[in-house]
């Protein structure tokens, strides 16, 4: 093992440049994606025009005859998406160094495929049948990865993050960023009770079971604050061994995609509104994509099973309060604080860290600030209308299409979480670590069920009302 | 020497922070999370220490890339 190289203090060295992240970073893309759809939408509305041309999506359908009616009047549009689609996140490709015609190549059939279970869960009996899109779309990858495989060629356009982040960004243009402050604190105070429990208990399990503190740190970040970005943010900013965030990430994504399938079928059981089920799942995922699976899935229910109250959007809406807002914005923090800790109470690597509170912005999520500035500029939009008028006006001509632009967007991420996992490549992550983890678990979904269900039920309920 | 002449991973042999070999590298990365997010910023894995570490790190070891 190398040993430290100098006990004196050098200065950080610096980065290429502090601007090449803006087009180097897929948060960025996803900021400027969003937000220039936003804008656009925005400029149309308010000249009278509106972007719901292109923002197509299916209708409900009863039988095989509606959904070639559906296909055949609106083929046109569907044909104008893909290129819209084709084009941005094929810009936003080549701009992370992915080749544009193998992107385009792999993207055609994402599309298509999308459109086909976007389709299928517009059937009038696909809540009967569980045939929620994110559900099928996830079981459908998972199924062709782990069987026949999904072919390589398709990789270039499975960017699970790219979309939902770019997804999340359109989201902030349905709500209010008053709404935002009203909740945000509440959603604040859930998501670190649950986060530090859980990472103590994940943390102080493995290091009881013996395991290295580097691991045990990456492990209960995972588990506690955001999935697998977590882990390897935190992997990085401690040092963990290879083996170690491979271990983490293994981890996470069969734990998350267990949660993706089990918290909307007991909030499914136990009939919780959407709203309260929203802020389970945002309190109790661990990862982003897989949360917004979860929540879109139960969002679904609303109006379709009998007993689930609250709207449709209430349950991505209550998700993205707590998981983004309340978990995901401080993991630069936790990745800091652990830094220092790591230094100063761990076992020495014969590494020398240079840190700096810098570290805490470098790895701040910067698309939760397109989600942030997409609230504000929604909310001054519909600033001087009446609610009827909303309702009447910037709904249909405005926030109806941004949302339907936003549900493809986030059901490319749920196909592609399917086809990118391949389970058979997960490293062993052997016993121990998987007890730590699945402990943290327990208490996680535990303890995130009772803060959602009881102490704040009244208030996420409301906001599901 | 300036800043950016230090000895740091960033500038050494044994040091990968491609974001796509860091997907390839750890299988599962790329399902739930990304080697493009800001979250990693430039972290990368040290073929030499087998860690993975961010890229302001240094050892005894470094071997500065040319």
């Amino acid at each position: 093992m190398a040993e430290i190289a100098a006990q004196t203090p050098h200065p950080i060295p610096a980065r290429e440049s502090h601007w090449a992240e803006l087009t180097r970073s897929e948060d960025w893309w996803a900021i400027w994606i969003g937000l220039g759809l936003i804008l656009v939408s925005v400029g149309l509305f308010i000249v009278g025009a509106s972007v719901k041309w292109l923002a197509v999506a299916p209708q409900k359908w009863s039988h095989v005859a509606d959904w070639f009616g559906q296909l055949r009047g609106q083929g046109l549009r569907y044909a104008a998406l893909f290129l819209l689609w084709a084009v941005i996140f094929g810009t936003g490709a080549a701009a992370l160094g992915i080749k544009l015609p193998r992107f385009l190549t792999a993207f055609l059939p994402l599309y298509v495929a999308t459109g086909a279970i976007y389709f299928l869960g517009s059937w009038d009996q696909a809540s009967h049948y569980n045939l929620e899109p994110p559900l099928v779309a996830l079981a459908l990858g998972l199924a062709i990865s782990n069987t026949i495989g999904a072919p390589r060629w398709l990789e270039p356009a499975l960017r699970v993050e790219f979309y939902i982040k770019t997804g999340i960004v359109l989201l902030g243009a349905g709500l209010p960023i008053t709404l935002l402050a009203w909740a945000g604190p509440v959603a604040m105070l859930q998501a670190a009770t649950v986060s530090l429990a859980t990472f103590g208990v994940i943390y102080f399990s493995a290091v009881r079971l013996g395991l290295d503190k580097r691991l045990a740190a990456t492990l209960g970040t995972g588990g506690a604050v955001c999935g697998v970005s977590g882990a390897i943010a935190v992997g990085g900013a401690v040092g963990a061994t290879r083996q170690d965030v491979s271990i983490a990430i293994s981890l996470v994504v069969v734990w998350a995609i267990a949660m993706i399938f089990a918290l909307p079928l007991i909030s499914r059981a136990l009939g919780l509104s959407t709203g309260v089920a929203g802020a389970w799942i945002g309190t109790s995922e661990f990862a982003d994509a897989a949360g917004l699976a979860a929540a879109q899935t139960y969002g679904g229910y609303a109006g379709n099973v009998p007993g689930i109250a609250g709207s449709a959007d209430a349950a991505v809406a209550a998700f993205t309060l707590m998981k983004v807002i309340g978990r995901d914005v401080w993991i630069g923090a936790w990745a800091f604080a652990l830094s220092l800790i790591a230094t100063a109470r761990w076992e020495t690597t014969g590494i020398k860290h240079r840190r700096g509170p810098g570290d805490i912005w470098r790895r701040f999520p910067k698309f939760v600030l397109g989600f942030l500035a997409a609230s504000i500029i929604l909310t001054l939009v519909s600033r001087g209308y009446t609610y009827a008028e909303y309702k009447k006006d910037v709904v249909p001509g405005l926030v109806a299409p941004l949302q339907a632009l936003r549900t493809w967007a986030f059901s490319f991420a749920f196909l592609s979480i399917g086809l990118t996992t391949r389970l058979r490549e997960f490293v062993s992550v052997g016993a121990r670590p998987f007890y730590a983890f699945t402990i943290g678990v327990l208490v996680n979904v535990i303890l995130g069920f009772f803060l959602s269900t009881q102490v704040y039920f009244s208030f996420w309920d409301r906001l599901g009302r | 020497m300036t800043v950016r002449d230090v000895d740091s991973c960033r500038n050494c042999l044994h040091f990968n922070a491609l974001a796509a070999d860091i997907e390839t590298i750890f299988p599962g990365l790329a399902s739930l999370s990304s080697a493009y997010s800001s979250v990693r910023a430039e972290d990368g894995l040290c073929s030499l220490n087998d860690r993975y570490l961010a890229a302001s790190c240094v050892c005894n070891h470094h071997t500065r890339e040319n």
